[in-house]
């Protein structure tokens, strides 16, 4: 939905390939913690470059480094829609 | 909680080398430490304890090799062991230094871990690795800023190119590592009289160490019942949210991190790659899985082809050796104890060597190309749904060459559940030394012809019996996946580093190293087995073997010169028939009557425990063949001829010997993979439930077999 500013809020999940998102914050979960240590930190810029097949896992870009997740933990991830 | 310090009495300087995963730590522990490396245990887990020493100027340094670890937070075994090693929780472990090994290209995530390092007060260096990388990227990196602020020696290293390392050598000699001033003032994020007061309790010197225990104390085993309580009653005073305060700190931590960052590092952002262009290949829906198909092949291909032929020479020396004892000593029961129980039980290890030192070689290899993530991402989706994780595809891979590997390496699955499951599905997967069986078996009651033109019928059988081992871990780990519990949550997060070449040093270390621990750990206990099913086999009550000796004695006597190796063979089938196992045999022929099987394949079941191959020297035994044993076609003419005595029916029917490669399929009998399993469970409980449900399974489904097909 939108928000105050009129961006669309999504999930990391919800990205289609190539495009790219702005992470928000992590929501909270008891997952949180290991998304942050690795990485996945609110202001950093984040691609989704490969899908596995049958909603498996999927690759992002941050950083320069590719890091994988599943579907629901990339679901936990808000991110706002952003171009590269 | 304090303990005195007794480190230093034998001269010895402990470091521990830490790092995040994949960025060539084991490179920098192998360059320093070389061949005098040893594996042992940390207490209550399955991490080996990696140890080396390095002399240099007459100092000798014991090098401690830390699991790979993004931060000091114990998710996994690998970070707990981390987490107790540097928390001073281990008391057998103490470093005097840390050398902390960063990614160059990865500083941040690097700098994570090395800033709670510096709050907990180790003595520290920071090693920036892989610096080649880094100025391809064009990544430039002013260490003296990094060093300016966090009040840490640096050393900038390229291990894989060799450079940088003997300057390491010269730091870790001159002693010159530090201890600064906390990097995150925890007092700002945890209230200070809480800090304060585990502070006292447990002699800490500084907040972050208070703080760790805090949070983490109550789930650490190493923490004694009586510091929980204190713990727990702190906690409940103060009514203080750790958790927040955890993701607090990692929060600010990156934050503080990000401006040093941004200070000391110039990125190009064009040139660093966005994504990797194999991986537009080896990630691919479709050709991804192909690529894994066809490397799969390729490694099985390999292993069969490459590793026959020393396991026929281990095979033969063995036979010399035991040939020689019988011949050389003199004749008694020490000296077959020897030639026919210590010597086959030790070649029964060894001949396990060389496939488990070729399949961890591919492995090595995969996992330090990068590749084995790859692996992991594209197969979790299909593992899931049995309770499996994408990194339970190695050990279940390896599984069809030989389930030791495979079992040992089911350790870097981090969540217990997804482990203990891969254990215990390992072993159903079809191994190599069930071939043997299959192929007596198979040759015969299925027709060697054709269908459909070109399908072998007999190659079909053998297909469908690896189908049958796959069907068997999926159902097993689908009922486990219902049955088992644990509070931990499954989680895949894993990187996909950049592709890079094999350090074939490192490869052939690991071949090293994965045999060696083999050999150690597991054949102990095959040995003791092996020595005790001797035993049964050699010796039975008194009076009956020593009837059937002079008999054979007095046939012998009487015999003419042609007729003396048949009556010989004749012999050797009558001990073994009235030997305490060929009693076990007879004894257990009414349960296994249903399964279509006479007591002397019952012998062969009992002596199959120690090894599934054993299957067919054992028949060979029974049935007195003389000759070459090796040689199929005599073994099959035999058990043709095998008829029941009270009905004089055969008892080798397409009914028995189908039943009969079902119960081979799913039967535990093999003592080398229970002795592994004890090792990576470190108990007997699984080994225990792992052989009692695979023996059910086995007999349950060979019953059904032989009631349909007779």
């Amino acid at each position: 939905m939108p928000d105050q500013i009129g961006n669309m809020s999504l999930s990391a999940d919800q990205l289609k390939l190539a495009e790219y998102g702005l992470i928000i914050e992590i929501s909270d979960s008891p997952l949180k913690i290991n998304l942050l240590e690795m990485g996945f930190l609110p202001g950093k810029k984040i691609m989704l470059s490969h899908a596995a097949p049958a909603n498996g896992p999927l690759a992002f870009q941050i950083d320069g480094s590719t890091l994988a997740l599943r579907k629901s933990e990339a679901a936990l991830i808000q991110i706002e829609s952003t171009q590269s | 909680m304090a303990e005195v310090s007794i480190q230093n009495v034998d001269q010895k300087v402990r470091i521990a080398i830490i790092g995040n995963p994949n960025v060539g730590k084991s490179t920098i522990f192998n360059h320093l430490t070389g061949l005098r490396q040893k594996i042992g245990n940390y207490p209550g887990v399955t991490v080996d304890k990696k140890i080396g020493t390095m002399n240099f100027k007459g100092q000798t340094y014991e090098i401690i090799d830390l699991p790979g670890t993004y931060s000091l937070f114990p998710n996994s075994e690998d970070e707990i062991i981390a987490h107790r090693v540097l928390n001073q929780l281990s008391t057998k472990v103490k470093p005097d230094y840390v050398l902390m090994v960063i990614d160059s290209t990865q500083i941040s995530r690097g700098l994570f871990l090395a800033t709670q390092l510096i709050d907990l007060g180790v003595k520290l260096t920071l090693i920036m690795n892989m610096a080649d990388i880094a100025t391809k990227q064009k990544i430039s990196i002013k260490t003296f800023e990094i060093f300016k602020e966090l009040g840490v020696p640096i050393i900038t290293t390229d291990a894989r190119g060799a450079k940088g390392l003997d300057p390491l050598k010269e730091h870790i000699y001159s002693g010159n590592f530090s201890s600064p001033s906390e990097f995150l003032r925890m007092d700002e994020i945890v209230p200070v009289d809480l800090l304060e007061k585990v502070r006292t309790h447990f002699g800490f010197e500084n907040n972050y160490q208070a703080y760790q225990m805090l949070r983490f104390g109550l789930v650490d085993k190493a923490v004694s019942a009586e510091d929980k309580t204190f713990i727990r009653s702190l906690l409940d005073e103060v009514g203080f949210d750790l958790e927040r305060a955890q993701i607090e700190e990692t929060r600010i931590r990156y934050e503080k991190i990000d401006r040093l960052v941004q200070k000391s590092v110039k990125t190009d952002i064009v040139n660093r790659p966005k994504s990797n262009k194999w991986d537009k290949v080896f990630l691919h829906p479709v050709f991804g899985y192909l690529v894994f198909a066809g490397i799969l092949l390729l490694i099985f291909q390999a292993i069969f082809a490459w590793s026959s032929v020393p396991m026929d020479l281990i095979d033969g020396l063995f036979a010399n050796i035991s040939g020689w004892v019988a011949g050389a000593l003199p004749e008694g029961p020490l000296t077959s104890l020897i030639a026919e129980g210590l010597v086959p039980g030790i070649g029964g290890v060894v001949i396990f060597i060389p496939q488990i030192a070729l399949l961890f070689a591919f492995l090595a290899i995969l996992e330090d190309t990068g590749y084995m993530s790859r692996v992991v991402f594209l197969m979790d989706r299909w593992m899931r749904p049995f309770g499996l994780h994408g990194k339970s595809i190695v050990p279940l891979v390896s599984g069809v060459a030989c389930a030791i590997p495979g079992v040992m390496a089911a350790r870097n699955i981090g969540n217990w559940k997804e482990k203990m499951i891969t254990i215990m599905v390992t072993p159903l997967m079809s191994c190599s030394a069930r071939l043997p069986v299959y192929v007596i078996l198979i040759g015969l009651t299925v027709p060697d012809r054709f269908v459909i033109g070109f399908v072998n019928l007999q190659a079909l059988a053998l297909l469908g019996l690896y189908f049958l081992g796959v069907i068997g871990v999926l159902i097993t780990s689908f009922g486990l996946k219902k049955i088992l519990k644990t509070e931990e949550k499954s989680f895949l997060m894993v990187e996909l580093p950049s592709y890079r070449t094999p350090r074939w040093k490192d490869v052939l270390l690991t071949m090293y190293n994965k045999s060696k621990t083999f050999v150690v750990e597991a054949g102990k206990v095959i040995l003791a087995i092996s020595i005790i099913l001797w035993v049964l086999a050699s010796y039975g009550p008194p009076s009956r073997m020593d009837a059937v000796r002079s008999e054979g004695e007095l046939r012998i006597a009487q015999a003419t010169e042609e007729e003396i190796p048949e009556i010989e063979a004749e012999i050797s089938s009558q001990l073994l028939e009235n030997s305490f196992i060929g009693i076990m045999g007879r004894t257990i022929e009414p349960v296994i009557k249903p399964l279509g099987y006479d007591w002397k394949i019952g012998i062969a079941l009992i002596t199959s425990f120690a090894a599934r191959e054993v299957f067919v020297s054992t028949v060979a035994t029974i049935y007195s063949i003389e000759g070459d044993v090796e040689d199929d076609l005599t073994i099959r003419e035999k058990l043709e001829q095998q008829t029941w005595p009270d009905t004089g029916e055969k008892v080798y029917t397409a009914a028995t010997a189908f039943s009969l490669m079902v119960f081979y399929a799913f039967a535990m009998q093999c003592m080398s993979t229970l002795a592994v399993v004890y090792r990576e469970t470190k108990g007997w409980k699984w080994p225990l439930i792992q052989t009692v449900y695979m023996t059910a399974l086995a007999y349950i489904s060979a019953f059904a077999v032989y009631q349909i097909f007779s």
